[in-house]
């Protein structure tokens, strides 16, 4: 019964975890070094960013839209924390909150394009790729912050570096962010009437006007948060790697694209949970990680990484419609 | 007659717009209307042009494909891997196996996107992570050299005077547009991406339609990298990288409708000219590469809210 609901039902999360698992358990049982706590804790650190950038992005799916232009907030969030900390002087908390609330501009600018003027939020977030990514190289040329981009400030070396208890080496910060940030997003979205709301103009936008809820307003606010989230990765991003260059989170977008996708977020909007999307991120990761591994004591290349990447995505997607027409089928000899 | 009016006026305009830039570079650089730069400029572009054009058959159907770049790449691993084994093949051959992967990647993202019923959007996203991660795998991310005179002639040969990607790229436009202006399948294309279920259902069969588009288009793309390999004599991983947005990009400024069942060929070589154009004239200009980004973006955000208002203008009136 509960294989059969695992195939059939509309839900990836469980199919999703027993990939996790069995990814782990093949690395594991392959490689010697894989399945060790050091290794656990490497691919952990590795991931902060992109989760953080998986969740901003799940807010724009899930209201049918999409942002491609999120990498580039977060390399320009990445220069500017630079900037700021180096030529501006700024104390660590400004910094900080100016970052935020720029990435949310950025968000802002992309949102009011799409729901005022109307443009699709594909070219939209294209165009803004694009003009992003060039700001940010202007900023750097014009600070220099290319050759200099190091920090060397502990305060926000610690912003990204912390571990709790303090240097016990036992939780790292980033993953306390994690935790958080998706722990609020889940009660935000399931359990408020704007999270609801997030849902509903996803699910059919028509009918959610009609049901009067303000649809530009609620796209308005998620591409903000897309913005506002991206801009903290960065940050967190910058901390953890101890410098910001301009080409941080170039490429980056479509892993994220991956990430969402594979995690059961409809890109048509209204459906998706944030526990696919984070174990989504952790496969990926692991495959990341876990090809290294492989590497040492097989002849296969690292390269295969991203190949198995792009064939877990078809195989994902494949299986998912594959779902959708055989329980239309099924609907069909039952009526 | 208004339909058609309109279209017209939709190309005049990106003309007059690539006119505009024309006057205004040339009075910024001298150098920019010299024979050595309009030509460098032309090739520059024929490389992602051809890409582009067909590019425009996939969108106008309502479909993406993100994998041009991939695609691209492994064009160039491929046929730069079999040139420097130790006892070649023919480079006829060679050749055809190039576009024969293109095809192939074609083949599987139509087969997923017709029969599978899957998002166009994704499967290409992972077709583009497997043709990048396979060129990885192959080349094991080293540059392969690639000396030779069939491709050197292709990219760099010239036929009166005309090098040769300006006359594939001229060709491919001519054949396109021919087929999608002139011909039954380019209504089909039409018709599937003005709505597919009205399509399905006055008898056009819309999956094979479909495949054969995304089949062209993985061939260009394949196309486009045996280009780039004659103008690089290198077969790398790293080709093509991000040339898929920039292909998007050209073809979307060229008034092709992201929604489908808009869209035309001379558009889209119109779209192509003005972004090489732009990138050409700007760098003569003296500005600097890192700025180039940020016009770009702003073209294409000013370009398609211009589009955008104008049907706006129109549905209401």
């Amino acid at each position: 019964m509960w294989l059969k609901k695992l195939i059939y039902s509309d839900d990836i999360v469980g199919a999703l975890g027993i990939f996790l698992v069995l990814l782990v358990l093949f690395f594991s049982i392959r490689t010697p070094h894989f399945f060790s706590l050091i290794n656990f804790y490497s691919i952990i650190g590795n991931i902060p960013a992109m989760a953080i950038l998986c969740l901003g992005l799940t807010f724009v799916v899930l209201v049918g839209d999409l942002d491609l232009s999120l990498g580039s907030i977060l390399g320009i969030t990445a220069i500017l924390a630079v900037f700021f900390f180096k030529v501006m002087h700024f104390p660590l908390w400004l910094n900080l909150i100016s970052c935020v609330i720029i990435g949310g501009f950025f968000g802002a600018f992309n949102g009011a394009v799409v729901t005022k003027i109307g443009i699709n939020s594909i070219i939209t977030t294209l165009g803004t790729m694009a003009l992003i990514r060039g700001l940010t190289y202007w900023i750097a040329m014009d600070v220099d912050a290319m050759q200099v981009g190091r920090i060397t400030d502990q305060a926000f070396l610690n912003f990204g570096r912390y571990y709790f208890p303090e240097k016990s080496r036992l939780i790292p910060i980033t993953l306390v962010y994690i935790v958080i940030l998706y722990g609020a997003s889940a009660l935000f979205l399931n359990h408020t009437s704007f999270g609801r709301q997030i849902y509903a103009v996803g699910s059919n936008e028509a009918t959610a006007r009609l049901a009067g809820i303000n649809v530009k307003r609620v796209k308005f606010v998620c591409f903000i948060i897309a913005g506002m989230l991206s801009a903290f990765g960065g940050l967190v991003l910058v901390a953890q790697l101890g410098l910001g260059e301009a080409y941080t989170g170039q490429n980056m977008i479509l892993e994220v694209i991956t990430a969402v996708v594979l995690g059961g977020v409809l890109l048509t909007g209204g459906k998706g949970r944030l526990t696919g999307v984070i174990i989504a991120v952790l496969i990926l990761g692991v495959i990341r990680n876990g090809m290294v591994h492989l590497e040492q004591v097989t002849d296969i290349s690292v390269y295969w990484r991203d190949a198995a990447k792009g064939v877990v995505l078809l195989l994902a997607i494949g299986l998912y419609s594959f779902r959708k027409s055989f329980n239309a089928k099924r609907l069909r000899t039952r009526q | 007659m208004k339909i058609i009016g309109n279209k017209i006026t939709t190309n005049m305009s990106l003309f007059a717009f690539l006119g505009f830039l024309i006057i205004v570079f040339s009075f910024t650089s001298e150098h920019f209307l010299g024979y050595y730069n309009i030509i460098s400029l032309l090739t520059n572009i024929s490389y992602s042009g051809i890409a582009a054009i067909v590019l425009t058959l996939v969108m106008i159907s309502r479909g993406l494909d993100i994998s041009i770049g991939g695609v691209i790449g492994l064009t160039t691993v491929v046929v730069a891997t079999l040139y420097s084994q130790p006892d070649p093949f023919p480079v006829w051959l060679i050749l055809i196996i190039g576009l024969s992967t293109g095809t192939l990647v074609g083949l599987l993202n139509g087969w997923c996107i017709a029969v599978m019923d899957m998002d166009p959007i994704i499967t290409t996203l992972g077709a583009m992570a497997i043709t990048r991660g396979l060129a990885y795998v192959i080349s094991d991310a080293q540059s392969i050299l690639m000396f030779e005179e069939t491709t050197d002639f292709i990219s760099n040969g010239t036929i009166f005077y005309i090098p040769m990607p300006i006359i594939l790229f001229l060709i491919t436009a001519l054949i396109f547009s021919i087929i999608l202006h002139k011909s039954k399948f380019g209504r089909t294309i039409y018709a599937i991406g003005a709505n597919e279920a009205s399509a399905k259902l006055s008898g056009i069969s819309v999956k094979p339609v479909k495949i054969i588009l995304y089949v062209l288009s993985g061939l260009a793309a394949s196309v486009s990298g045996i280009i780039l390999i004659g103008q690089t004599s290198v077969g790398m991983p790293q080709h093509g990288l991000g040339t898929e947005l920039e292909v998007i990009t050209a073809v979307l400024l060229g008034g092709t409708a992201l929604s489908g069942g808009k869209g035309t060929i001379y558009g889209t070589i119109a779209g192509v000219l003005i972004l090489g154009v732009l990138f050409n004239g700007l760098t003569i200009s003296g500005v600097r590469y890192v700025h180039l980004q940020i016009f770009q973006g702003i073209l294409l955000l000013v370009a398609v809210a211009t589009y955008e208002i104008k049907t706006r203008n129109e549905v209401a009136s």
